[in-house]
């Protein structure tokens, strides 16, 4: 016999001041398998969830309604209320009378009659409820860290150094990312190397991790604690464990001449290279594209010269199948292309280049060994234009947003120019100066005041060439006047975008980006680093534009959140998932296209022999998501969804 | 050689080689009109199998009865291009395997019936094309163009008064080779979403069942309207859904045994119209 305790919630004036609850309370008080139906202002306080309790105890209730909010709100509270009871919590629903009833109603009546038919159909439908049991699923304690920058080693390096095990894949041939580019680091200006290399070493000889680069995530399937990813191994070409990193053929290479990614193009490569000095594994790659043996059939003079043998041209990708409990994505960013500024010159005017190029140019490392000189004749130049939000905060040509980093580094160039050409001017067009963050303020302003940096404020309109200078026009809004400004180099603060993949990548892991390809956390303030899948986490700047500080901070974020995962040894998930039932099933596969978590298996049904007599559906709990799309496509009804069978659903439309 | 001498001589020919274990064709029936599924398992019976203008059932859900395909050996059977659509869309539904079933293929053209060349369904490919491309121009019949002329109320007051007939004896369920389901829902009594007996909304309910879960799947070949008793026109339902399936995905039913169904698979330039 149903035993069903109502109780219908206040929500103080919300629900009241439209449902008649104490006419709502007598109409379910005598309605069939009621035990008792009660009201009160407030039942989600702590006053509220002990009445409920009681009456599970003293009337021995087999079914709880709650007649209040949506269940979003509340049904957990409830639930778990029921639970301490001693109640199945699956034997408890809410009948939502808020969001669905009082807040859209303006009668009163008809509030309250639909008040009424909403609680008497979850009535009947929570007498066919069951008592569901959590499902438990098993954790693999491997977390997948994508992006080998500076964000992706930082996490890699907390999940490891507490006992994790981490892979980390990088699809450069090399980890350092963006970071390993820059020369000095605001605020400090510490050498980006000194303190990456370091990091990056360390990331490759930790015992907890393994290194994959050259590699990209091809797919990733399953869910929190249990995915499954495969991993593509691009063909390097060079055997990793028979090299040992001696350059020889790189020395040797023909193709001279291929532009260097790294140096941003200042700078040029053989086809077999190591992307910079330092990279971290030191063994080279083969770039297809452009290596005169696989364009011409003819050369393999860096197998020649190789001693050890390390060079094979027949290599293939390889595929990897990897058991992953949680992913952290640290993909990074890319700086926006320049050419979207016809006005500014970039691509006509050799001597106009980007922030990441004056990284390369001011770099110790870099193509002019730290030299700051025109790319055009390699001079040293007089005049440095700085021109900021070079695509950035221009929603009708670039990105709406702020780069966030641009001030910080405009400065950081300036202050680099002004060290090393003492006799150096440079000017910076700005819109404003966004510089908050610990010592940034001060940064910025020692720029100006010690350093001799000119600031203007206004944008830039035109640039062109006249007798060998660059002439930058702009306003200056200060004074309310044009200027121009004739330069020997001109630096563009470019925009920092997503990468140009991102949105295509988001599908793979199944998260969402914004309209940019940013990926979208679960929750801007208080769920930043979670994304809206469960297990899959992010750092760094594939979220939005950051500085180091704030790439390191959220990598550390990550990282713990993937450590309480691994703190646990199994995961409890909702038992609210599909079950097929194999008599009735036609084996059609409607269900196995149509399931979007590809939780439907085929089964094989034998006889005792081992006969095949019929194939059938087959759910596998630890991937369904309960969705219920299976139970809306099979025909035959063979599927039912737990906690929303045909028969409850039946009943609470019969209910109504 | 007539056509039917051809067909019969080849089966003849496929069962004493023992290449087929069956051929299902058409035997006369009780009037010189009518024609009944025949099932012929030896060389001598060959010559009841019968074929002229009146051979319109489509035979193609014989070879689901439980346990016949299952020993792997073949069977030979009597198809128009609906009726090896029905064989495409049935592979498609993991319900048979096309590699099984040898088809004599036949079309009727005015009062003659004529072979169509091919031997597996996947032979037959061109053909199911271009009656793909032949049903985009093909005239709607007298009834259905009155129908399509009706108002919404009219024309559910029509149904009505069809559906009002209706005995729930099922046979257009039996009849419709893509009614295979293990059990239908309408049998299904925990919970009873289809009311039994055969009053109005009962009633209405089957038939609109049975046409949904037809949707991107009947390939028109009018076996469930020659079966209902009731005469009711129940192929007109179908048609204006695939009529609806063609127009908004390009889905002709039955192109091809790989052919994914319509309803469970996802492409990105679906038109989405109904989404507000
Ligand atoms: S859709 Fe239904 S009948 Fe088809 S395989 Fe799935 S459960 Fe079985
Ligand atoms: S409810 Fe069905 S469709 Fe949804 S995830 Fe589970 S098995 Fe897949
Ligand atoms: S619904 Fe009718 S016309 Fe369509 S396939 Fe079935 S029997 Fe043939
Ligand atoms: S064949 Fe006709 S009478 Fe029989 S159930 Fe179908 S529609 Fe009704």
């Amino acid at each position: 016999m149903a035993k069903i305790g109502v109780f219908v919630c206040h929500c103080g004036e919300n629900i009241a001041a439209k449902v008649d609850c104490t006419k709502l309370t007598a109409a379910m008080e005598s309605h069939p398998g009621v035990s008792i139906a009660t009201e009160y202002k407030y039942f989600c306080s702590d006053p509220g969830q002990e009445s409920i309790k009681k009456a599970i105890v003293e009337q021995g209730l087999t079914g709880v309604i709650v007649a209040a909010c949506s269940p979003r709100m509340h049904e957990a509270t409830f639930r778990k209320a029921c639970a301490a009871a001693g109640l199945n919590p699956y034997l408890c629903e809410i009948a939502n009378i808020r969001e669905q009833c009082s807040w859209v109603h303006s009668d009163g009546d008809e509030a309250t009659e639909k008040a009424i038919e909403i609680t008497r159909s979850l009535v009947e439908k929570v007498k066919r409820n069951n008592e569901l049991q959590p499902i438990l699923v098993p954790v693999t304690k491997r977390a997948l860290v994508i992006g080998g920058g500076i964000a992706g080693i930082q996490a890699a390096l907390d999940i490891a150094n507490a006992g994790g095990e981490v892979v980390l894949v990088e699809r450069e041939a090399s980890l350092g990312g963006h970071m390993a580019q820059l020369s000095e680091t605001f605020p400090t200006l510490d050498c980006s190397q000194c303190i990456m290399t370091p990091r990056m070493v360390e990331a490759a000889q930790h015992p907890n991790i393994r290194l994959l680069t050259y590699a990209e995530v091809e797919k990733v399937e399953g869910f929190i604690g249990n995915f499954h990813v495969r991993v593509k191994m691009k063909a390097r070409y060079v055997d990793m464990y028979a090299c040992t990193g001696c350059g020889d053929c790189i020395q040797k290479c023909p193709q001279k001449k291929i532009s260097a990614e790294f140096d941003c193009g200042l700078a040029n490569r053989p086809a077999i290279y190591t992307p910079f000095a330092q990279a971290v594994p030191n063994k080279p790659v083969i770039d297809r594209q452009h290596c005169t043996y696989f364009k011409n059939g003819k050369c393999k003079v860096c197998q020649k010269v190789c001693q050890t043998n390390a060079i094979n041209f027949d290599m293939e990708d390889e595929y990897l199948d990897l058991e992953i409990g949680a992913i952290v994505v640290a993909t990074g960013f890319q700086i926006q292309n320049t050419s979207l500024y016809g006005e500014y010159g970039y691509g006509r005017y050799p001597d106009v280049v980007t922030g990441l190029q004056f990284e390369r140019l001011a770099s110790a490392s870099g193509p002019t060994g730290g030299r700051i000189a025109r790319p055009s004749d390699g001079k040293e130049p007089e005049t440095v234009v700085f021109i900021q939000c070079a695509g950035s905060r221009d929603p009708s040509k670039g990105v709406s947003y702020c780069s966030k980093i641009c001030c910080m580094y405009t400065a950081k160039h300036a202050m680099l120019y002004a060290h090393k050409n003492h006799h150096g001017t440079s000017r910076v067009f700005y819109m404003d100066i966004r510089a908050a963050g610990k010592g940034y303020d001060e940064f910025t302003r020692r720029a100006i005041e010690e350093d001799g940096a000119g600031y203007i404020r206004g944008r830039v309109s035109k640039l062109w060439e006249e007798n060998g200078k660059l002439m930058v026009r702009g306003v200056d809004t200060l004074l309310g006047r044009p200027v121009e400004v004739p330069a020997d180099m001109v630096v563009l603060a470019t925009a920092m975008v997503p990468q140009p993949d991102a949105k295509e990548f988001a599908k793979t892991l199944g998260i969402g980006c914004d309209e940019y390809g940013f990926f979208n956390e679960a929750h801007m303030k208080l769920r930043p680093v979670e994304t809206a899948t469960a297990g899959i986490f992010l750092a760094g700047a594939c979220q939005s534009p950051k500085d180091i500080p704030d790439s390191v901070a959220q990598a550390s974020a990550a990282a713990s959140k993937v450590l309480a995962l691994f703190s646990r040894e199994k995961l409890e998930r909702e038992p609210i998932i599909a079950m097929n039932n194999e008599a009735t099933c036609s084996g059609c596969w409607g269900c196995v296209l149509a399931c979007p978590y590809n939780a439907i298996e085929k089964k094989d049904i034998t006889d005792r022999a081992g006969n095949l007599i019929r194939r059938v559906a087959s759910v596998n709990p630890g991937l369904c998501q309960g969705c219920g799309t299976c139970v809306t496509f099979c025909r035959s009804n063979s599927i039912d969804l737990a906690g929303f069978t045909e028969k409850q659903i039946f009943a609470e439309v019969m209910g109504l | 050689m007539s056509i039917q001498e051809h067909y019969r001589s080849r089966a003849k020919e496929l069962l004493s080689a023992g290449t087929v274990k069956m051929v299902i064709g058409y035997g006369a029936g009780s009037t010189p009109d009518r024609r009944r599924p025949v099932f012929i398992t030896s060389p001598d019976e060959a010559d009841r199998l019968v074929l002229d203008t009146t051979c319109r059932t489509n035979l193609s859900g014989y070879l689901l009865r439980e346990g016949l395909l299952s020993d792997q050996k073949q069977v030979a059977v009597f198809l128009t291009v609906d009726g090896i659509r029905s064989l495409n869309v049935l592979a498609a539904e993991s319900q048979l395997d096309t590699s099984q079933v040898l088809v004599f293929g036949f079309g009727i053209e005015g009062d003659q019936a004529r072979a169509i060349e091919g031997e597996r369904a996947a032979d037959f490919k061109s053909v199911i094309a271009a009656a793909k491309e032949q049903r985009k121009s093909q005239p709607a019949d007298e009834l259905q163009e009155k129908l399509e002329a009706m108002t919404p109320k009219e024309r559910f007051s029509f149904w009505e008064g069809e559906f009002s007939r209706c005995i729930k004896c099922y046979a257009c369920r039996q009849a419709c080779p893509m009614c295979w389901c293990r059990r239908c829902v309408v049998d299904n009594n925990q919970p009873q979403w289809v009311n039994t007996s055969s009053h109005t909304l009962g009633n209405l309910e089957w038939n609109l069942l049975r046409a949904f879960h037809l949707a991107g799947r009947c390939v028109e070949c009018g076996n469930c309207s020659r079966a209902c008793p009731a005469d009711i026109p129940l192929h007109l339902l179908n048609r204006r859904m695939a009529d609806e399936v063609q127009a908004s995905f390009d889905h002709y039913p039955g192109m091809d045994e790989a052919q994914e169904p319509v309803l469970a698979s996802f492409r990105k330039d679906d038109p989405e119209t109904f989404i507000l």
